[in-house]
């Protein structure tokens, strides 16, 4: 691995690293997500099908996957873009990581909240 | 070569010129259309919490199946492999895979793009024709 890719990403060690882990993880269930609900179910999601697909705890773990790396990844890709513009001092970038992660951990728990009635 | 030094020397020799340029710059668009899509996706799931039995959701679901909306959806599959396949070569160059042959690399992605969107695009518009799904 090119140790620069790391060192020159102004996010950081970890915010870079987490980006690719969530990236692969994204692929994978987004690719499953994609197939189920364009291909197969075109036409047919409502809410007796989508509990139909959730009562299956491998349908469960994707779609709790790509709530969480999706949140975080779709985030903290918004915080690299607003980091080039005005949240451009480390200051200003500390601020807006909190806010994002306020936001983020409320996304994650409305999106529970949104899956509930079929996995609870 | 110039004698003058590459003014892009310290972001991987130049990497991001012209169809680095746009790659990275679509990048970008799709990236922040998938953020605002994914809060209204997620907006739109909890309606299974806002009717009984799901009936906001099933109004809904309904109304996504308009021809408009179902070209919309294609349109938002665009940017999802786009911004997927774009993400396989950054994360392939992470790893010091396909630096150098960075426009080679990003064309065979943008091939992939259009293999998958192909099947994406037959699906919705013979939904669109028939109304019923092909499987």
């Amino acid at each position: 691995m090119r140790a620069d890719a790391i060192t020159s990403h102004r996010g950081g060690m970890w915010s870079w690293l987490f980006q690719r882990v969530t990236a692969v993880l994204l692929i994978v269930c987004l690719a499953i997500h994609l197939i189920f609900t364009h291909i197969v179910g075109i036409g047919e999601i409502d809410y007796e099908t989508i509990g139909d697909r959730l009562a299956h705890a491998g349908f469960i773990a994707v779609d709790v996957i790509l709530l969480a790396a999706g949140t975080f990844h779709a985030l903290n890709g918004l915080r690299m873009v607003l980091m080039d513009y005005w949240f451009t001092s480390r200051r200003r970038a500390r601020v807006l990581t909190a806010a994002l992660w306020v936001v983020g951990l409320a996304a994650l728990v409305y999106g529970i909240w949104a899956l509930w009635p079929w996995i609870s | 070569m110039s004698k003058r030094p590459r003014e892009t020397a310290n972001v991987g020799a130049g990497l991001w010129k012209a169809t680095g340029m746009w790659a990275w710059l679509l990048f970008r668009i799709s990236g922040l259309i998938l953020v605002f899509y994914l809060g209204a996706h997620i907006v739109v799931i909890s309606t299974s919490q806002w009717s009984e039995a799901g009936k906001t959701l099933n109004d809904l679901m309904k109304s996504f199946d308009h021809p408009v909306l179902v070209l919309l959806d294609l349109a938002l599959v665009v940017a999802v492999l786009y911004h997927a396949l774009n993400g396989v070569r950054v994360i392939l160059m992470d790893f010091g895979v396909g630096v150098k042959s960075h426009k080679v690399v990003y064309w065979i992605c943008m091939a992939v793009v259009v293999i998958l969107f192909a099947v994406f695009a037959y699906v919705a518009f013979s939904f669109i024709a028939t109304g019923k799904g092909v499987m």
